[in-house]
């Protein structure tokens, strides 16, 4: 067969295999022309999971007859006045509506809002295409049908109705976090109605999307290097999740999925979540247009940032520097579940009807109990009734002690309070001003111990080890050149490196901290790492977790007994001991319960 | 089978052999020992299917073989009341009688058990090649990426032996005379913390390597690998000689290492005329300590882990030591007058 130029409809459906992958796609890529459209407000309605029916409305700025001509055909677009060197806007290939019409059956009817009448046109599987007056709002709808029915092969690769329809849901979670300011409604007979609406706060629409809980447990992080800005939202260490599915970063304002960013965000927290749990995170990323390649995929998920390394310091770095700035919080939700846990079974939801406001009946007296804790005074009305119980209780397990009258008082400048007791020789509960602290001896003592020997690694250069036989690695030229351009940051930690020859690196010195240490594959890692990164980290993540499992023995165990004096030491150096909150294995090293919890367990609120 | 042997001889040979057999097996066939009587003589096998042990103990009694699970069979024997132990095989068990005991255990099949292929051997002799070893083991390489140096190396040419381990940290040789000559073979680790003291009977090819004893006979894969060519990295100008004290050295690097918190603890020695200072910080503490040494030369200043200086001098006799030394940042060699033909040498280690 002769080489020919393919015709048009066959061009536009190549095209549509990589920006139309599935109805999600086709959902992404029309909200995002409603909103580069200077949308207010987005309704979006499915069916069929998408495949029968996917309907975007919108208030933009809506498209003239001659637009609206020019749309539907390939490599048209509004939007790329600057060049690709200056992408301001969500779309900018001009691919996706054709690729859409080749596909399927679309109808785009838009009006301008100044404009007397709106105006239709019609593809279907690439034919037609010539709009016609018809009645409209002001403002944007497009509607897809049948999507795929003119790529048979296509349609038997689509997932289920419930898959595809959730698919679609993650776009609209994604695109509601990126623009609070825009009200999103979505339904369909396919599924309930989800509304967004208008949030005055990027906060405030990241609890719409993530709920409530997140918002509890979140940190505020904002921190600008050069010329990028970072903000956004992360969750404490110990809200973490069993997947990554709720990790969103945006870069401006774009929603992506990138693997440089996601591994940012792994590593910031490395050593504070478990290994198999993943944190929460919402990351908005700002930067000059000119900085960063959205290019790299019709799809739009992947980016290439100019400089890598800055990013990932940035993300590093904000992410720690908040983790530790709120290091000692740990997660409520330990809470919230264990108040469900202590309530009467069955009793709770009759105290407290959902959104019913609680009338105690009429004959119940509304004074204040005589016995109910003053919360303005120093508490010890709490502490001495309880204590004779923990004493007479037969199980000796816990330990009541007379505490001198000076450290009892819990203080406003000691959050986490006044040691009371200590209960199974591992827990200590302790007395703070609106309420109770538990905290886990071992996994608290852990972290100190753990976050002082990181302090003495970082003071000075380690000591190395130097070897009677200096090991030659092999690596290709470019890691060899990667490698000795951080030799000095190596030395730092104890490992000395040289160039040996073009292709190898010889190795004289190893941290004597590692003992003997399989020096190849370190070596490796290291280069692996820098190719991906730009730095290594590795190196000081190898060292960290030999005084991790140092600091794991070196610290007190479940089950000695703490004199008072030891318990309220521990707690006042958790307090100045950033990162406190939660021991090296992610665990919450501590949970707090407030006065009100407490009361509401009791029916007093 | 049906025999009769001496209790105290049977656990000897039993313990003799069983050293071989690792603790735990994924091949249940390895937890078991052969036992295999044949004209008066009982030998008993165990391997792990690198190291095959045979013991040999007298009995009495008709011929015959059995599998037997080693480590229930050694703790019969070792509890056994009678001085004597009959074992009987019937119907596919072995029963073991002793005294007014009686145990019954069931066995494996006989032609299951691994036999180490046979090999010819390239040189015989005869050494105390544990007395050869003991000095050298301790810097026996534990890395299993280096498996060659996870050994020691043992040559032998021109009427003299050589037996070194070096785990790129520190290295040690040991060398003597022989009357036999052969290329370097590595013996794995596990050989060398099995081997029967006193003279044995020796013989070496390039795969495998047989120790016979009376009692005992060890046959052991080598370490198929190429040993570093070691001579190169032991120092031989070093010229500044200090002369200490075994046991005021080792007291001193230990007081000093103990304000360590590190594993690795590395311990600075500041070598000046008559005396070294030994000196360590950790964590804002500060350890210091002296002692006297014989020694005239330019002041040195050098750091060792203490745990390898406190391994090397242990195999060394109480008296003199010889530290040779060139600078900080270079290997060290340790000798004794005490004991001809050992070297060691100490990498250093920098500490700021």
């Amino acid at each position: 067969m002769a080489v020919q130029q393919l015709p048009d409809t066959l061009i536009n459906q190549i095209a549509a295999g990589e920006v139309v992958e599935r109805p999600a796609s086709v959902v992404k890529e029309l909200v995002e022309n409603a909103i580069d459209a200077g949308a207010k407000r987005v309704e979006i309605a499915t069916a069929g999971g998408g495949k029968s029916l996917i309907r975007v409305s919108d208030d933009g700025s809506g498209m003239s007859p001659e637009d609206l001509a020019l749309a539907v055909r390939r490599h048209c677009t509004s939007k790329l006045g600057g060049g690709l060197n200056d992408i301001r806007t969500l779309g900018f290939r001009g691919e996706a509506l054709p690729s859409i019409g080749s596909v399927a059956k679309l109808k785009i009817v838009s009006r301008e809002p100044g404009a007397e009448s709106g105006y239709e046109v019609r593809v279907d599987g690439g034919a037609g295409g010539e709009p016609r007056p018809a009645p409209a709002n002001p403002g944007t709808m497009v509607e897809v049908r049948d999507l795929f029915f003119a790529t048979p092969a296509r349609l038997k690769f689509m997932k289920g109705e419930r898959a595809e329809s959730g698919a679609i849901t993650e776009v609209i979670r994604r695109m509601a976090i990126a623009f609070p300011h825009v009200r999103f409604v979505l339904s369909g007979p396919d599924r309930m109605t989800t509304e967004f609406s208008t949030a005055a706060r990027p906060i405030d629409r990241i609890s719409q999307v993530l709920g409530r809980e997140f918002a509890d447990n979140a940190i505020e992080i904002e921190a600008v290097r050069e010329d990028v800005q970072l903000s956004g939202h992360v969750g404490v260490p110990t809200y973490n999740r069993a997947n990554s599915l709720n990790q969103y970063a945006f870069v401006n304002g774009r929603p992506v999925q990138d693997k440089q960013i996601m591994s940012a965000l792994r590593a910031a927290y490395s050593d504070r979540i478990p290994r198999g749990r993943f944190p929460v995170a919402v990351l908005m990323i700002e930067l000059d247009p000119a900085l960063v390649d959205v290019n790299v995929h019709p799809a739009k998920a992947d980016v290439r940032f100019r400089d890598p390394g800055l990013v990932r310091g940035l993300i590093i770095g904000a992410i720690r520097q908040a983790l530790e700035r709120e290091g000692d919080r740990a997660s409520t939700s330990g809470t919230t579940g264990m108040l469900s846990a202590l309530r009467p079974q069955g009793a709770a939801p009759a105290y407290r009807p959902a959104n019913v406001s609680y009338r105690p009946p009429a004959n119940w007296s509304q004074e204040a109990s005589p016995y109910r804790p003053q919360n303005t005074e120093v508490p010890f009305g709490f502490a001495e009734p309880v204590q004779p119980g923990f004493i007479d209780a037969e199980i000796p397990s816990a330990r009541a002690e007379d505490i001198p009258p000076q450290t009892a008082a819990p203080q406003a400048s000691h959050p986490l309070g006044a040691a009371r007791a200590q209960v199974h020789e591992n827990y200590i509960v302790s007395q703070t001003q609106d309420g109770l602290v538990i905290v886990d001896q071992h996994a608290a003592h852990e972290r100190l111990v753990f976050e002082k020997l990181k302090g003495a690694m970082s003071g000075g250069r380690l000591p190395s080890q130097m070897l009677l036989l200096p090991e030659i690695v092999d690596l290709p030229e470019e890691d060899c050149d990667r490698l000795a351009e951080k030799a000095a940051d190596f030395e730092q930690l104890g490992l000395g490196i040289e160039r040996f020859g073009p292709g190898a690196i010889a190795v004289r010195e190893t941290p004597a901290l590692l003992g003997e240490v399989d020096v190849p594959s370190l070596v490796r890692d290291l280069a692996d790492e820098i190719a991906e990164w730009g730095d290594a980290a590795g190196l000081r993540d190898r060292l960290e977790s030999v005084a991790s499992t140092m600091a794991c023995h070196g610290s007190v165990r479940s089950g000695r007994l703490l004199k008072p004096e030891e318990m309220n030491a521990l707690l006042r150096q958790m307090e100045a001991t950033p990162g406190s909150g939660q021991c090296n294995h992610g665990r919450p090293t501590y949970i707090t319960l407030s006065l009100a919890d407490i009361e509401r367990l009791f029916a007093r609120r | 089978m049906k025999i009769t042997i001496e209790r105290a001889a049977l656990q000897r040979a039993l313990t003799a052999a069983g050293r071989v057999i690792e603790s735990r097996n994924t091949l249940p066939i390895l937890a078991n020992v052969l036992l295999r009587s044949e004209t008066g003589t009982l030998s008993i096998h165990a391997t792990d299917l690198d190291i095959e042990a045979v013991a040999k103990v007298a009995c009495e009694g008709e011929d015959g073989s059995a599998c037997v699970d080693a480590k229930l069979l050694t703790g019969i024997v070792a509890k056994a009341g009678g001085s004597e132990i009959t074992l009987e095989l019937v119907n596919g068990s072995v029963i073991i009688k002793s005294g007014r005991s009686k145990f019954k255990l069931g066995t494996l099949p006989i032609e299951d058990f691994p036999q180490l292929s046979d090999a010819t051997f390239d040189a015989e002799f005869d050494m105390d090649i544990a007395a050869a070893f003991a000095p050298v083991r301790f810097a026996i390489s534990n890395e299993e990426a280096r498996y060659y140096l996870k050994g020691v190396f043992f040559h032998a040419k021109d009427g003299k032996f050589a037996a070194v381990a070096t785990d790129g940290h520190r290295l040690a040789e040991s060398t003597g005379e022989i009357d036999a000559e052969f290329a370097g073979v590595i013996v794995p680790r596990k050989l060398c913390e099995m081997l029967p003291a006193g003279n044995v009977s020796i013989a070496v090819s390039s795969t495998r390597i047989r120790l016979t004893t009376a009692a005992l006979v060890l046959t052991s894969k080598l370490i198929d690998g190429t040993y570093p060519d070691y001579i190169r990295v032991i120092p031989t100008s070093n010229d500044k000689i200090v002369t200490v004290d075994k046991a005021a050295m080792t007291a001193a690097a230990d007081r000093v290492s103990t304000i360590a918190t590190e594993r690795g603890a590395a311990v600075k020695l500041s070598i000046a005329p008559g005396q070294i200072a030994f000196s360590k910080a950790a964590d804002g503490n500060t350890a210091d300590d002296e002692i006297a040494a014989e020694y005239t030369g330019e002041p040195v200043d050098i750091g060792f882990n203490s745990k390898y200086l406190h391994e090397m001098f242990a195999v060394l006799p109480s008296g003199p030591i010889d530290i040779h030394v060139n600078d900080g940042m270079s290997p060290a060699l340790v000798t004794s007058p005490a004991v001809e033909g050992w070297r060691g040498v100490l990498m250093p280690v920098r500490v700021s």
